[in-house]
C-alpha cells in the first residue's frame, strides 16, 4: 500500500465539521422508517408471554380471517423455508426465526403477521391462539448449573454452554509468592445498547429474477450477508442488502441479522415488499444485543509495595437463551485482561451459562468495558487494602513507553503508549490537588464528597480469531476482517468515495473518508461526495465494531487513493512530459516539483482520463478509480495449546477519567462538581467528533453504571420493557466533561490513528463507582455492584455503619 | 404498539362534551393531554370504544384568582399553571410541585384536570390539592357536584368521578398569612415519577405557635396520604423534636409498594427524611425559627 504523507497533515487533525449534520439536523436523511416502496405491507410479531414454554398449538385462522391481512406465519413456515439463524456457538444451540416447538425466554417471536399497516397487523397478532404448556423456567445461572434443572437446550445436555480455564504466564509461582492477596466478589448486570431508532428492515422480493432486496439500517452487510442467504435457502448471489442510514447503534446493530431476515422471508411469503420495525417493546424484549451479565470472583495478587503480581478471574456470564457471539465478549476482555499494568501471569475462568432469557450480542465495550471496571475495582481495593494512594499504585504498575510494543500474558500485543502522560494531564485538567484539599475540608464539615479515577485500556479494531481462540477444534477459525473503499474521480474532476460494508450509524464516517481523501489528493474537502455500497457490488468488509472504522477505512482509502494517484501521476508525467517520480499533488492539481507553474488541475486530469484515450498513455485504461481492500495490519494466530491467544486486537488506546461528586448520605442521591477525561487514542482525526464519541460513551457509560438494568424476576418475566422503567440518562444526568487528548501514535496503522469508539462507556463505569465508594468512604461502604441507585447507597450506608458498631470479634 | 380501534368525538363545548358522555357512558373515555392516555391506549392497556377530545373546549382553560381562591379550569396546561404569575406568587407549593411533572414537553400538552382524573398514584397534583384543601367541580348532564380533594382520589387510578362526568376545574383556597411551604420529591432522573415526593404547608401564629400544619405524601400507596400532625407540630412552637416526631408518623403513616426502582424500605425512609426536610422549610418559611 501506498505510504501516508509524511509531511505534516493539512486535514487529518482538524476539528471539521461534520459533512453529514446538513441532512440529518434539517431532518433530511433518511431513515428505515422514511422508505415506503410501492405495494409495501407492514409486519408485526407475536411474542412469547412465558419464559419457558412448549408451543402446543397455534391457530392463525381468526387473523388469517381479518380484512386488511396478508400473511400470517408461525414457526412450523420457518420450519419447512428456512434454515436455523447464524451462530458462534460450537453446540446444538439452534436459533430460529420463530421459536418452533417451544420457546426459550419472554418475547421471544413465535409468529408474524403481514397486514395493510400496522394497526391491523397488531390486532391480528391479538386474533392468533397459542397454547402454551409453561415448563419451569430457568433464571438464576448458578440454579442453571444445578444437576436436575430444566434445560434451556435439551439437546446439549446441560445448561452450561462452556467452561474451561486458561492460564497464562507462570501464574501459580506469581500468585503464591505475592505478599498479599485482595478478593472481590463483582456483579455486572445486564444492559443493552438503546439507539433512538430500534432495528428496521424491508425485504422486496422479485419473484421475476428471484433476487430478494433487503433494506436494512444493519451495520454489517458484507462480512455476514452470504449467512442470511444461508438462513433464506437463497443463493448469497441473489441477496442484496442495501444499508439505511440507522438512528444509532452502540453495537446493537453490528451483526443485526434477525430483523432483515424476517424481512425478506415475509416478503418472499406475501409477495410484495414489507416493512418491519421494531417497537420499544419489541426491541427491548428480543434484540440481539444485550451486554454482559457477569457474576465474578477476582483474586488481585500484590505485593506490599503495591507491586501487581497475577491477576485470578473467574467469572460466570448468564448468555440468556441463545449465544450468538459465542463467548466473544470474553475474547475482548482477554485482549486487555492486565489493563495498563504489568501484570505478567493471569488465570481466566469463564463459565458461559444459558438460561431463559433475551441472548446477549455487541454493545458499545464488547466485554472489555466490564473488565476495565472490574480491574479498576481490584485497582481500588488493592490501594485500600494497602494503604495506598489510588493514583501512586497505578503509576507504580504502569507499562513504560519505552516497553511498547508489550507483548501481554494472553499474547495480545500492545502497540504503543504513554500512560504516565495521561494521568498528568488529566491530573491536571481535573484540578486533582485542588479537590483532594476540597475533600478533606468536606469531610470534616461532614460532607460526603468524593473523587473516582481510572486508568484502562481501549482497544481497537478487532480481529476475528477472538471468536474461536475459545475451542481447540474450533468450526469455523475465521481470520479475515478487512475493510474495503473505493475512489473514484468523475469527468469533472470531482471525488466520490464508496464505503463498503460501513453503513452510517449516528457517527462520522462521511466526515473522516472526506479528511482522509481531502488529506491524500489535497483537494478541497467540499468536492467528497460519499455513498455506500449495496452488498452486491461490496468489497469485502468487516463492518463497524470494536472500535475499528477510524483505522480501518482509513487504510482503505489510503491504499486506493494510492492506486489512483499513481494513475494520474502516470497520465499527467505523460502529458507534461516528466517523470511521474517528479509530480506532487497541490491544492486540487498536479504540478511538477520545482516549477508549480506546470500543472495540471484534477479535472483536466480526468475528462482527458474519461474522454480523450489517446491522450492516455497507452497502457493506460479509461476512467478514474480505484479500489483497495486493507486487511488488519496486524493479526497472528493463538497458538494450539491456547497459552498464547496470538495478536487480535493491537492498536491500544488508553484513558484517564477523574469524576468528583457530592452524595446526600441520607436520600442516596449525589451531585457532580467535576467530570474530566483525557484520552489516546493515537493521532486524532478530528478532534471535535471524537470529543462526541468520548461524551455519547461517557453518556451511556453513567447509564449502565446507574440507571439502565435488564430486571428478570424470579419467574423470567421482564420487568423493564418500556422507557418507562429501563432508564436511560437524559442530558439532565449527564454532568459537563471536559475532555483532553495526547496522541501517541501506533506504529502500525496509517497514520498512527487508533480507533477510540468505545471509550467513553470503557471508562465511566469505574469513575463513577470510584467517586461514590471514594464520598463515602469514612462510612466503609465498599461497591462491588452496578446499577448504583440511590436505593442501594441508602442500604450499603446503613449496613456498613450496622458493621462499624457490631462489636469486632 | 398501536391502539386497536376507537371512535373519535371532538365536541368543542362543555355540553356538547357532557352530553356525549352521557351517550357512550363507559364506552367514553375523555382525552386531553393525553401524555398518560395515549401510551395506554397504544399499549393497549386502555381499549375505549369512543375518545372524547376536549381540547377544542377552549372554556375549560383558564385560571382565575381572587381573594378567596384561585379557580383553575380543568384544560389548562401544566406549564401554562406553573409559569400563571399569580399562582407562583400566591401558591408557589402549587407552582414548585408542578414542576416536578415530567418535562416540559410533557407539561406543555398535559393538562391539571387530566392529572386529577388519571390519579396516578406518584402524581404531584393530587397530592398537592390534597395539601391545599381543594374542591373539585365536575358535572355531567345531570348536574354539577362538588368534591373535596380528600375524597376525590378513592383507589389505584380511580377517582370519584363517574364515567359520564367531567372534571370542569379545581379551586384552592387562599393561604392564610405566615403560612409556609415546601415541596420535596426523589426520582431516579429528573422528570420521572417520584419515588416518594411530600407537600407541607405550615401556619404560625404572631407568637410563633403553629396554628396550622398539613403533609402530603406521594409515591408510597394507591393513593396520596395525608399525615395527621395534630399530635406533633400543631399546637406549640414548632422544635427540631416535634419536627423529628412528624417525620416518624409520616413514615408510620405509609405502607408503600417495592418495583424495579425501589424497593418499599427505601420509600419508607424517604417518606421520612422527605417530611423532615419539607416540614423544616415550611416552618423556616413562615417565619418561624424551628
Ligand atoms: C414521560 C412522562 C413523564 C411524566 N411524568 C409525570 C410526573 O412526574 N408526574 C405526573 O404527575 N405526571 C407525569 N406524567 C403524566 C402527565 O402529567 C399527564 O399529563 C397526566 O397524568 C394526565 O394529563 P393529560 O392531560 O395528559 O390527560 P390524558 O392522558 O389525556 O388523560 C388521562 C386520564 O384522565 C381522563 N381525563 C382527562 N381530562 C379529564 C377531565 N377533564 N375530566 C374527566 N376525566 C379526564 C382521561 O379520560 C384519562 O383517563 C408524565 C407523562 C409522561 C409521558
Amino acid at each position: 500500500m501506498a505510504e501516508p504523507a509524511t509531511t505534516r497533515p493539512k486535514w487529518i487533525g482538524q476539528s471539521m465539521k461534520r459533512v453529514e449534520d446538513p441532512r440529518f439536523l434539517r431532518g433530511k436523511g433518511r431513515y428505515i422508517d422514511d422508505i415506503r416502496l410501492p405495494n409495501m405491507a407492514v409486519a408485526a410479531i407475536l411474542r412469547s408471554p412465558h419464559a419457558h414454554a412448549r408451543i402446543v398449538r397455534i391457530d392463525t385462522s381468526a387473523a388469517e380471517r381479518l380484512p386488511g391481512v396478508y400473511a400470517v406465519v408461525t414457526g412450523q413456515d420457518v420450519r419447512a423455508r428456512m434454515a436455523p439463524l447464524p451462530t458462534f456457538a460450537v453446540g446444538p444451540i439452534y436459533q430460529d426465526l420463530l421459536a418452533v416447538e417451544k420457546v426459550r425466554h419472554v418475547g421471544e417471536a413465535v409468529a408474524a403477521v403481514v397486514a395493510e399497516n400496522r394497526y391491523i397487523a397488531e390486532d391480528a397478532c391479538e386474533l392468533i391462539e397459542v397454547e402454551y404448556e409453561p415448563l419451569p423456567p430457568v433464571v438464576d445461572p448458578f440454579a442453571a448449573m444445578e444437576p436436575g434443572a430444566p434445560l434451556v437446550h435439551e439437546a446439549l445436555g446441560s445448561n452450561v454452554a462452556y467452561q474451561r480455564t486458561f492460564t497464562f504466564g507462570d501464574f501459580d509461582r506469581d500468585f503464591n509468592e505475592a505478599d498479599h492477596i485482595v478478593r472481590a466478589k463483582l456483579r455486572w448486570p445486564r444492559s443493552s445498547g438503546m439507539p433512538m431508532e430500534t432495528n428496521g428492515a424491508i425485504g422486496d422480493y422479485d419473484e421475476g429474477t428471484g433476487i430478494l432486496t433487503i433494506y436494512a439500517n444493519s451495520m454489517n452487510f458484507t462480512y455476514f450477508q452470504w449467512l442470511i442467504a444461508t438462513s433464506l435457502k437463497i443463493p448469497a448471489s441473489k441477496l442484496r442488502v442495501v444499508p439505511i442510514n440507522a438512528g444509532g447503534s452502540f453495537g446493537s446493530k453490528f451483526f443485526m441479522h434477525k430483523v432483515p431476515t424476517l424481512a425478506g422471508f415475509l416478503s418472499m411469503v406475501a409477495g410484495r415488499p414489507v416493512k418491519f420495525v421494531e417497537d420499544r417493546i419489541d426491541h427491548i424484549l428480543n434484540n440481539d444485543h444485550c451486554g454482559s451479565d457477569r457474576y465474578y470472583d477476582v483474586a488481585l495478587a500484590v505485593d506490599r509495595d503495591g507491586t501487581m503480581r497475577a491477576l485470578q478471574i473467574k467469572v460466570v456470564d448468564d448468555y440468556g437463551a441463545y449465544l450468538q457471539f459465542g463467548t466473544g465478549t470474553h475474547g475482548n476482555a482477554l485482549a486487555q485482561v492486565v489493563g495498563p499494568y504489568r501484570i505478567p501471569s493471569v488465570q481466566y475462568e469463564l463459565t458461559a451459562v444459558l438460561t431463559n432469557k433475551n441472548q446477549q450480542g455487541a454493545y458499545r465495550g464488547f466485554g472489555s468495558e466490564v473488565n476495565n471496571w472490574v480491574l479498576e475495582r481490584m485497582v481500588d481495593f488493592a490501594a485500600r487494602e494497602l494503604g495506598l494512594d489510588p493514583v501512586a499504585i497505578r503509576r507504580k504498575n504502569f507499562i513504560r513507553p519505552e516497553q511498547f510494543p508489550y507483548r501481554t500474558p494472553t499474547g495480545n500485543i500492545y502497540d504503543s503508549g504513554n500512560y504516565e502522560g495521561v494521568l498528568d494531564k488529566a491530573l491536571a485538567l481535573a484540578e486533582y490537588d485542588r479537590w483532594v484539599a476540597e475533600r478533606e475540608r468536606a469531610r470534616q464539615e461532614g460532607r460526603y464528597l468524593g473523587i473516582g479515577i481510572v486508568t484502562a485500556q481501549e482497544r481497537s479494531v478487532f480481529s476475528s480469531t477472538e471468536f474461536w481462540f475459545w475451542f481447540d477444534q474450533p468450526g469455523f477459525p475465521v481470520t479475515s476482517s478487512p475493510e474495503s473503499a473505493t475512489v473514484t474521480i468523475d469527468p469533472t474532476g470531482k471525488f466520490i468515495v464508496t464505503l463498503h460494508s460501513l453503513a452510517f450509524w449516528g457517527n462520522s464516517p462521511e466526515t473522516v473518508a472526506t479528511q482522509v481523501v481531502a488529506e491524500q489528493f489535497d483537494i478541497d474537502p467540499a468536492d467528497v461526495v460519499v455513498t455506500y455500497a449495496a452488498s452486491q457490488r461490496a468489497l469485502p468488509g468487516t463492518g463497524p465494531g470494536g472500535s475499528r472504522f477510524t483505522v480501518m477505512v482509513t487504510g482503505a482509502l489510503v491504499g486506493a487513493s494510492g492506486r489512483l494517484k499513481e494513475k494520474i501521476k502516470k497520465i499527467a508525467a505523460h502529458r507534461l512530459e516528466v517523470s511521474p517520480e517528479d509530480l506532487e499533488f497541490h491544492q486540487g492539481s498536479v504540478r511538477v516539483k520545482g516549477s508549480p507553474e506546470r500543472a495540471l488541475t484534477l479535472s483536466e486530469i480526468a475528462l482527458s482520463a474519461y474522454m480523450f484515450k489517446l491522450d492516455l498513455p497507452e497502457d493506460v485504461e479509461s476512467g478514474l478509480e480505484a479500489s483497495y481492500t486493507f486487511d488488519h495490519p496486524y493479526t497472528t494466530l493463538p497458538s494450539p495449546d491456547r497459552k498464547d491467544l496470538g495478536v487480535f486486537y493491537p492498536f491500544m488506546g488508553h484513558a484517564c477519567h477523574i469524576a468528583v461528586v457530592e452524595v446526600d448520605p441520607e436520600t442516596g442521591q449525589f451531585t457532580w462538581h467535576k467530570y474530566a477525561a483525557v484520552a489516546d487514542a493515537g493521532t486524532v482525526v478530528n478532534p471535535m467528533t471524537l470529543d462526541g464519541h468520548l461524551t455519547g460513551g461517557t453518556a451511556q457509560g453513567l447509564g449502565t453504571a446507574l440507571y439502565e438494568e435488564y430486571v428478570y424476576d424470579d419467574r423470567g418475566q421482564m420487568l423493564t420493557a418500556s422507557f418507562m422503567d429501563y432508564l436511560v440518562p437524559t442530558a439532565m444526568e449527564v454532568p459537563r466533561i471536559d475532555i483532553d487528548h495526547q496522541e501517541t501514535p501506533s506504529p502500525y496503522t496509517p497514520y498512527g490513528i487508533k480507533g477510540a469508539g468505545e471509550g467513553g462507556r470503557m471508562m465511566a463505569p469505574g469513575v463513577i463507582t470510584a467517586a461514590l465508594e471514594d464520598a463515602l468512604a469514612p462510612l466503609g461502604v465498599r461497591i462491588t455492584e452496578l446499577p448504583i441507585t440511590p436505593a442501594k447507597l441508602v442500604r450499603w450506608i446503613a449496613e456498613a455503619k450496622a458493621r462499624g458498631q457490631a462489636p469486632t470479634a | 404498539m398501536k391502539p386497536p380501534v376507537f371512535d373519535y368525538r371532538a365536541p368543542v363545548s362543555v355540553e356538547e362534551t357532557q352530553q356525549a358522555l352521557a351517550e357512550y357512558q363507559a364506552d367514553g373515555k375523555l382525552l386531553a393531554g393525553g401524555q398518560s392516555l395515549v401510551p395506554m391506549l397504544n399499549m393497549r392497556l386502555a381499549r375505549p370504544a369512543v375518545l372524547i377530545d376536549i381540547n377544542r373546549v377552549t372554556e375549560l382553560a383558564f385560571v382565575r384568582a381572587d381573594d378567596g381562591g384561585l379557580t383553575i379550569g380543568a384544560l389548562t396546561r401544566q406549564q401554562a399553571l406553573l409559569e400563571h404569575p399569580t399562582v407562583q406568587e400566591r401558591w408557589p407549593l402549587l407552582a414548585e410541585a408542578t414542576r416536578h411533572i415530567g418535562h416540559r414537553t410533557i407539561r406543555n400538552r398535559g393538562t391539571v384536570g387530566g392529572s386529577l382524573a388519571h390519579a396516578d398514584p406518584a402524581a404531584e397534583l393530587p397530592a398537592v390539592m390534597l395539601a391545599l384543601d381543594a374542591v373539585v367541580t365536575v358535572s355531567s348532564t345531570r348536574g354539577e357536584r362538588q368534591i373535596p380533594a380528600r375524597d376525590f382520589v378513592v383507589d389505584y387510578l380511580t377517582t370519584a368521578l363517574e364515567p359520564t362526568e367531567l372534571l370542569r376545574s379545581v379551586w384552592v383556597p387562599a393561604l392564610p398569612p405566615r403560612t409556609g411551604w415546601a415541596f420535596q420529591e426523589v426520582s431516579r432522573r429528573h422528570g420521572d415519577f417520584a419515588l416518594v415526593a411530600v407537600a407541607a404547608l405550615v401556619t404560625l401564629d404572631a407568637a410563633g405557635v403553629c396554628t396550622d400544619a398539613r403533609l402530603v405524601l406521594t409515591g408510597v400507596g394507591p393513593t396520596p396520604v395525608p399525615v395527621d400532625l395534630r399530635q406533633t407540630l400543631i399546637g406549640a412552637a414548632p422544635s427540631p423534636a416535634a419536627v423529628a416526631a412528624a417525620a416518624e408518623a409520616a413514615q408510620a403513616a405509609v405502607d408503600p409498594p417495592s418495583d424495579v426502582h425501589a424497593p418499599a424500605e427505601y420509600r419508607r425512609h424517604l417518606a421520612r427524611v422527605l417530611a423532615r426536610r419539607a416540614l423544616t422549610t415550611a416552618i423556616e418559611r413562615a417565619g418561624g425559627t424551628e
